[in-house]
């Protein structure tokens, strides 16, 4: 059970030290660098997702913030984070402590995930365990890692079964209300959609390796010859008179460049001492132990 | 050192101190941060019936529903103490508002369960399916 | 005139009526249509109907309520309570539109102009009469855009009842020039007890005529322009009058339909994003990259490498 509270995951802490940290990680999908959040309390990881829409602002009690994001922060698996460096370490039948693995001169943050429980004590999904004296060894098992990740799918599968989120084709109906449709998704739509969600966490080798484990038959990629499938499914989509479907997928656009201020902009500007921008976000609260 | 060393630290006992203003999200871009008349201009023209709240605002016509923060999650406003002098630095943030609720509003057609908003609320349900620890 | 009806919520459009003379129910009956505040940025546009029994159409001769446009407030006050006199054979109709109702019919997606909601207006009061049971042969209306156009559109709406449609019919048709009396008093009386929705204390009601180019009404514009909301409801947002002065006063607003030299701006930022995309897809496999999940699209969520 969740508990609803205004002390969100992590015990307000005395000292600076306790306080929670937006740090940057390598995206084990992209490679790229994400914000990633460190909670202090249970040491767990979360993850930051931006809901981005395009022509949005945010009115806060009497201000006005001009930056309509929201930020979803999330519980990530740390196993997630620390699986790419398990993997490129691996030599066959080396073992090595988990520490030496896990470092990294570009996102020194990673060692942190060191620190978080639910990624030392689930290493074991992922690689082979030695222990001399008190000191664990790992190396990256492949077969174990297919196993792990086939459990999360099915834990996923399961959840999607019991959501009103539509798998398959994503057709829409007339009325512009979506239509639930569990009952015509099939086994594998569940299957492929808790796949592609899983993917968003691990490279794209163990993305395909995973397919053919699920005994998933790979589909000929369609971007190659067609626009991406949310552009495709997007345009199905029936749009109400004179209203430009353009305006559902504006996510990703660039915003425009900022606008030279108005006198008013630099009278409110003025007003606002603090200047500070601010960004609306949800935090999930601390699990209540039983 | 690489930029991506820099931390932005959270002050969370900052909460304490936070207010619980009204949150609206509005279905345009306001160039501006920063004070708004909302109780004068804005509060009092709302048109409440039933499931569906309507408003102008600058003379377009506006249609808007209350939100729930997902279950187990609160509304938080970050706003930064100081402003770092360079993307080199770590930076600080602390909690200037709370919020358990939202309205959200569309320009002109009627909140559906369709919007993208509200289909962001089903994340952080998927989220713990994704990443809640697998059995033994 | 009791505009209580109206002043209860005045965002919104309302009728008002007289009763419904019993003879207008069983005589054949004329039937004028004329507008009121159609040109101030400022209140309400106020559409009226008048109407009688064509056998009385000399009595309205004699009511002498000609040419409103000519008379002092007072003056039109006056001819309501002869026409309120007259009720045991002439009846009236109004539809006051909102000044927020005009605002965001104009500025709506779809394009709605104030001819377009000036002959809805008049259509719904004629429909108005017909149901409540006025044997309705005769109409006469004030022109509102090209006459004949105007004529078709109303002759095709009510088949059997004689439409005219006239520059100044208001001077020319007692009927006409009644439905005018009332939907000017109307609107006088709306603008000048005007209750502001907004929390703005004293308001300063010296608004000047409400037209455009009223330098009271300009004053009064630039006075209770605010920032970030531009205007309370009482204004016109549609006017260029007001439009313009929130451009140069007024902090930007963007939305998703705005119009850029004549395009939609989220279409042309949907063109670059094709173009980037066809780029993209040229073979280079180095640059290529993993298509986020559809349910993260969906849902406009993603990741982000900065606060």
């Amino acid at each position: 059970m969740h508990r609803r509270s205004r002390h969100s995951m992590l015990h307000t802490g005395s000292s600076e030290d306790s306080d929670p940290a937006f740090t940057k990680l390598k995206n084990p999908a992209t490679e790229g660098s994400s914000l990633y959040l460190f909670g202090r309390v249970d040491d767990s990881v979360y993850e930051v997702k931006a809901f981005t829409e395009e022509f949005r602002s945010w009115f806060i009690g009497q201000t006005v913030q001009r930056d309509g994001k929201l930020l979803i922060v999330t519980p990530i698996d740390p196993l997630f984070l620390l699986l790419p460096y398990i993997k490129s370490a691996a030599t066959e039948g080396k073992f090595q402590p988990v520490k030496q693995m896990v470092m990294d001169e570009d996102y020194p943050g990673c060692t942190q995930l060191l620190q978080c429980e639910q990624g030392l004590d689930s290493i074991h999904h992922v690689a082979d365990e030695k222990e001399v004296g008190s000191l664990k060894f790992h190396s990256y098992n492949q077969e174990k890692t297919m196993a792990w990740l086939k459990k999360k799918v099915q834990r996923t599968v399961t959840t999607l079964k019991k959501s009103n989120i539509s798998v398959g084709g994503g057709v829409k109906s007339s009325t512009f209300v979506r239509v639930k449709q569990e009952a015509d998704a099939r086994e594998e739509d569940y299957l492929r959609y808790a796949h592609g969600l899983i993917s968003e966490y691990i490279s794209e080798d163990l993305s395909k390796d995973l397919l053919k484990h699920l005994q998933l038959p790979e589909i000929s990629s369609p971007k190659e010859t067609e626009p991406p499938s949310k552009k495709r499914k997007l345009s199905d989509k029936p749009v109400e008179a004179g209203e430009d479907y353009t305006k559902f997928n504006s996510s990703d656009f660039a915003r425009k460049p900022p606008k030279k201020m108005t006198a008013a902009q630099k009278t409110l500007a003025k007003v606002d001492k603090t200047g500070m921008k601010s960004m609306a976000s949800f935090f999930k609260v601390k699990q209540e132990k039983n | 050192m690489s930029a991506n060393s820099c931390v932005t630290s959270f002050r969370l006992d900052s909460i304490k101190q936070a207010d619980k203003p009204q949150v609206h999200l509005f279905p345009c871009e306001i160039e501006h941060d920063g004070p708004a008349e909302v109780s004068a201009f804005f509060t009092p023209t709302l048109k409440e019936r039933k499931h569906e709240v309507s408003v102008s605002f600058r003379g377009r016509g506006m249609k808007g529903q209350e939100l729930n923060c997902p279950q187990g999650y609160t509304g938080l406003v970050l706003k930064e103490v100081q402003k770092p002098a360079s993307d080199q630095e770590d930076r600080i943030v602390k909690v200037s508002s709370v919020f358990h609720n939202f309205t959200y509003w569309n320009l002109e057609t009627p909140p559906t369960s369709d919007d993208g908003v509200v289909m962001a609320m089903e994340w952080p349900m998927l989220a713990e399916a994704i990443h809640g620890p697998v059995d033994k | 005139m009791d505009l209580s009806d109206f002043e209860a919520d005045n965002s919104v459009s309302c009728r008002l009526s007289s009763p419904i003379p019993e003879v207008c129910k069983t005589e054949d009956c004329c039937l004028g249509i004329d507008e009121a505040g159609r040109g101030p940025v400022l209140g309400p546009m106020v559409y009226g109907i008048c109407f009688c029994p064509i056998s009385k159409k000399e009595d309205m001769k004699n009511l002498k309520v000609a040419d409103s446009k000519t008379l002092t407030e007072a003056h039109r006050d006056n001819l309501f309570l002869m026409l309120d006199e007259a009720k045991s054979f002439v009846g009236w109709a109004l539809q006051i539109l909102s000044p927020n109702t005009i605002s965001t019919s104009m500025l709506q997606r779809a394009n709605y102009n104030l001819n377009a909601l000036s002959h809805d207006a008049a259509i719904d009061l004629v429909q108005f009469a017909l149901d409540c049971g006025v044997q309705l042969k005769e109409v006469f209306v004030d022109t509102v855009g090209p006459a004949e156009k105007y004529q078709d559109k109303l002759s095709q709406r009510f088949p059997g009842i004689e439409v005219t449609v006239r520059p100044k019919a208001d001077s020319l048709f007692p009927i006409v020039s009644a439905a005018s009396i009332c939907a000017k008093v109307a609107r006088d009386h709306a603008v000048k007890s005007w209750k502001f929705a907004e929390n703005l204390g004293e308001v300063d009601t010296d608004y000047g005529s409400g037209y455009p180019n009223d330098p009271k009404t300009k004053s009064w514009l630039l006075k209770y322009l605010n920032p970030v909301f531009g205007y309370p409801q009482f204004v016109r947002f549609s006017w260029s009058t007001a439009q313009t002065l929130l451009d140069s006063k007024a902090v930007p607003v963007h939305w998703d339909d705005d119009e850029e030299d004549g395009k939609k701006v989220s279409a042309r930022q949907n063109n670059t994003s094709m173009l980037s995309y066809l780029s993209r897809n040229k073979p280079d496999e180095l640059t290529h990259s993993r298509d986020t999940h559809r349910f993260f699209t969906e849902r406009k969520l993603q990741s982000i490498s900065n606060l």
